[in-house]
């Protein structure tokens, strides 16, 4: 080969191997689509920008692969009414007690439950670390009145939500959701055990997803407040189904008429829901949308070389069909020999895709590592073929005579 | 001569009308992604309306505290009595004013909810921003003083609120979570991306539920600091910082115990990048790696791509290089002809990515996607990346040409 063919060569095989690189890339986002999972809000704030790049956007998807679990709650028609003292100093405690007593006095509230800022779908987070027999896990921490199950239809297999009547003693009642029971009690029976010397479980629920569909299936563990703890300023209501914003007004207006001074916001679960669904999203469309580009650039490039390829060989395609190859069977070798080339580009770029699960870069699953590069491998034969098919096409269009003449 | 040369590239473009489309969406396609990112990084960073005077303007969006093993670390926006007391009080700047950053809240119309961003600003809040009052005026030192319950509402808060929009609404009034607003000024909304700034209704700080009354360092309140020019940024960071170093330590901040404290008075893009560039190393490694990777792509894979197809296209007319040169052409023409053919893709590329990028742009500011998005086409970003691909194109283009133009004529004529 001299050295003008051997160039057209060298630069079709940079493509290829550019696109092996980076399809991996496209294709981790892509399981991330496809399994409809995606990192957790505390991982989104940690990593900030970061997040919505190339491979760290298949972080921590990982666990959830397997687990397409549901939310563990029912989120429809409830609203959270987050309250604010401002500077209002005095009886908080008493006076959100009040809010919650005039809430339930509505004909169109079904139920009413108290608990800290962090409601399912907001922005808040509180995580702790708790302790069984020496294991350790960091759950997130959830303080809820008795209501709350029934407020968020959530269903205890294994025990009961805790009630009042349980705070006697010098130990909290606490419910502990699947994952935190496997790591703190694994087989063992968690009822009536104590944790970190201060709670007593008394029940266990399934899931809890507070960050939606999208989040890890993390430990949580949900704590009876207080009664005289003023932090605990949310109020849960769920609604009869069609129940409107007039019904809203109204109870704003109430509760702003009772409680001079305050501040009452209220937030309707399924908006928040979607804001924390656009959280992981809009990373995921950015990357796509600059992986399509690159994409599509890189498909331009092999078309440019394919084409000064098969018009360099003309003669030779010539002389084939003259002996007697059909179109198609040049067809094929155009695109036979493409693929030649892919898989040479193909092994040196995997060859630096492996090191990510042999060095366990980023903390994930070897397993989809292994998926994403058989997605990607499969796209970049993909790509490759479209962009021989067209040239070749016009390479099987030679006529024999023509191209032999020109010789 | 010169119009003779792009008659011939005008002639090979559409010898291979699939080929040439190739070429130019793949200019185009460059082109118009790196203006509309650019553009968008502009509309993030740059000085925009209302923060018209950004470049001489600092920020101090945070207060950091941290307890003495430096384990535990607390921050956020500060309380209106310390930002009077360590920022309002500097000699150096020409204007300093104290806002509440994002706050939210509802107003109902009938049956309607409007979710609304509320601020509470002082009154220098409407000169160190460049707010369009459409209708009215904004409130004063005397309303501050006098606890008025006046609102400054935005024109698309009053086309929610209000069902005639036709009529002007200054004196009208506004229900916020039963407080009654007398509106006094109707401004131009802002884009949703300038927190500093972006509010649907602004307050007197001095009105109900604004909390200015907090004792403590923390609250939620940040401040802008607005020197006279923008050398003087640098003594007002210094000023700045001696009235904080003022402050005694160790300290007990809501049982806080904390021996560090840190509040930075810096430019508009460092209070977002600056807790990345003092994060931890690792974060910071990934966050440029992953930039660089990004960039190197971005820019990369274009620039081999555009090589890539100047290379092949000068390669297949080898044998119309070797007739010229057996007529007797010098090998400056054969080279000045591909630079003019060059020059003139180039160029039709660029006008195809303008007219993309303006069609983009719009899409993005009436979309919605952003609210009241005002993005505009950076002409020196065009012009800049006109130049890249006119230098990769010549680079592309003339080293092959300069290289057949040197084969021997026998050789050339051949293929």
């Amino acid at each position: 080969m001299n050295e003008r063919t051997s160039f057209p060569t060298i630069l079709s095989l940079i493509h290829s191997f550019t696109l092996s690189l980076f399809t991996h890339d496209l294709s981790s986002v892509k399981i991330n689509l496809e399994q409809k999972e995606s990192p957790c809000a505390a991982d989104c704030r940690n990593l900030g920008f970061v997040y919505g790049s190339f491979r760290t956007g298949n972080v921590d998807c990982c666990e959830r692969w397997k687990l397409r679990e549901p939310l563990g709650f029912s989120y429809q028609n409830v609203w959270a009414i987050s309250l604010k003292a401002n500077q209002d100093t005095t009886e908080i405690a008493d006076k959100l007690q009040r809010v919650q007593q005039r809430l339930k006095g509505y004909a169109e509230v079904e139920a009413v439950s108290r608990m800290g800022s962090n409601f399912p779908f907001s922005a808040n987070q509180t995580n702790n670390g708790i302790e069984y027999n020496k294991r350790k896990v960091l759950a997130d921490f959830y303080t809820t009145d008795e209501n709350f199950a029934k407020t968020l239809d959530m269903s205890v297999p294994v025990g009961r939500w805790y009630r009042n009547a349980d705070s006697v003693g010098k130990y909290t009642p606490v419910i502990i959701n699947q994952k935190a029971k496997e790591a703190l009690f694994g087989d063992e029976n968690p009822l009536g055990k104590i944790i970190s010397e201060r709670f007593r479980v008394v029940g266990v629920v399934d899931n809890f997803k507070a960050k939606g569909e999208f989040m890890t299936n993390k430990p949580a563990l949900f704590e009876l407040a207080k009664a005289n703890a003023i932090w605990i300023d949310t109020m849960l209501i769920k609604v009869k189904p069609g129940t409107d914003a007039a019904f809203e007004a109204k109870v704003v207006k109430d509760i702003a008429s009772m409680m001079t001074g305050w501040s009452v916001e209220v937030d309707y679960l399924t908006d928040s829901r979607k804001n924390q669904h656009n959280l992981v999203l809009v990373p995921i469309i950015i990357a796509l949308i600059v992986s399509g580009f690159l994409l599509i650039n890189v498909a331009l490039g092999l078309f440019g070389v394919l084409n000064l390829s098969i018009a360099k060989r003309r003669g030779e395609i010539g002389l084939r069909r003259a002996l007697g190859a059909t179109g198609n069977g040049i067809s094929t070798q155009f695109i036979g020999e493409i693929w030649v080339l892919a898989t040479f580009a193909m092994l040196i770029g995997l060859l630096f895709a492996a090191q990510f699960p042999l060095l366990n870069v980023f903390d994930l699953q070897a397993g989809i590592y292994v998926v994403a590069i058989l997605i990607a491998v499969a796209i970049i034969y993909g790509i490759v073929t479209l962009c021989a098919l067209f040239p070749s096409r016009q390479a099987a269009m030679i006529q024999p005579a023509v191209a032999l003449h020109e010789e | 001569m010169l119009l003779n040369y792009i008659k011939i590239a005008w002639k090979v473009l559409l010898r291979h009308p699939f080929y040439t489309f190739i070429t130019l969406f793949g200019i185009s396609l460059t082109l118009t992604v790196l203006m509309v990112l650019t553009s968008f990084l502009d509309h993030l960073i740059g000085s925009h309306y209302p923060e018209n005077k950004r470049d001489r303007t600092l920020y101090i969006m945070q207060m950091r505290l941290q307890d003495s093993s430096r384990t535990s670390n607390s921050s956020g926006p500060m309380s209106f009595k310390f930002l009077t007391d360590y920022a309002k009080t500097l000699k150096t700047p020409e204007r300093v004013t104290i806002t509440t950053f994002i706050n939210s809240s509802n107003a109902y119309v009938g049956s309607q909810k409007i979710k609304l961003n509320t601020k509470f600003t002082d009154a220098d809040f409407w000169q160190v921003t460049d707010f369009d009052f459409l209708e009215g005026k904004p409130y004063n030192e005397q309303n501050i003083a006098n606890g008025d319950n006046v609102a400054v509402i935005t024109d698309d808060l009053k086309k929610q609120y209000f069902e005639n929009t036709a009529e002007p609404v200054v004196g009208k009034d506004i229900e916020i979570e039963t407080i009654h607003y007398k509106i006094i000024g109707v401004v131009k909304a802002s884009p949703v991306t300038r927190p500093f700034t972006y509010a649907d209704v602004f307050f007197p700080y001095t009105t109900p539920k604004s909390n200015y009354q907090a004792t403590g360092m923390r609250g939620g309140y940040v401040a802008m600091i607005l020197g006279k020019n923008k050398a003087d940024l640098p003594a007002i960071q210094e000023e700045f910082k001696s009235h904080i170093d003022r402050i005694p330590l160790p300290g007990i901040q809501d049982g806080f115990k904390y021996s560090v404290l840190e509040v930075k008075s810096v430019p508009y893009l460092e209070n977002f990048l600056g807790p990345l560039m003092e994060g931890n190393a690792g974060l910071r490694t990934i966050f440029f790696g992953v930039i660089t990777f990004v960039l190197f792509m971005l820019m990369g894979l274009p620039a081999i791509n555009l090589v890539n197809i100047n290379v092949s296209r000068i390669m297949e007319r080898a044998s119309e290089i070797g007739i010229r040169k057996a007529f007797g052409a010098p090998v400056r023409t054969l080279v000045w002809q591909f630079i003019v053919e060059n020059i003139f893709i180039t160029l039709i590329g660029g006008t195809i990515a303008l007219g993309l990028t303006l069609i983009v742009i719009r899409l993005i500011n009436t979309s919605g996607m952003i609210a009241y998005a005002d993005l505009t086409i950076n002409l020196n970003v065009f012009i800049i990346s006109l130049i890249v691909c006119l230098i990769f194109g010549l680079l592309s283009g003339v080293l092959p040409a300069l290289r057949m133009s040197k084969l021997n004529i026998a050789e050339a004529l051949k293929s």
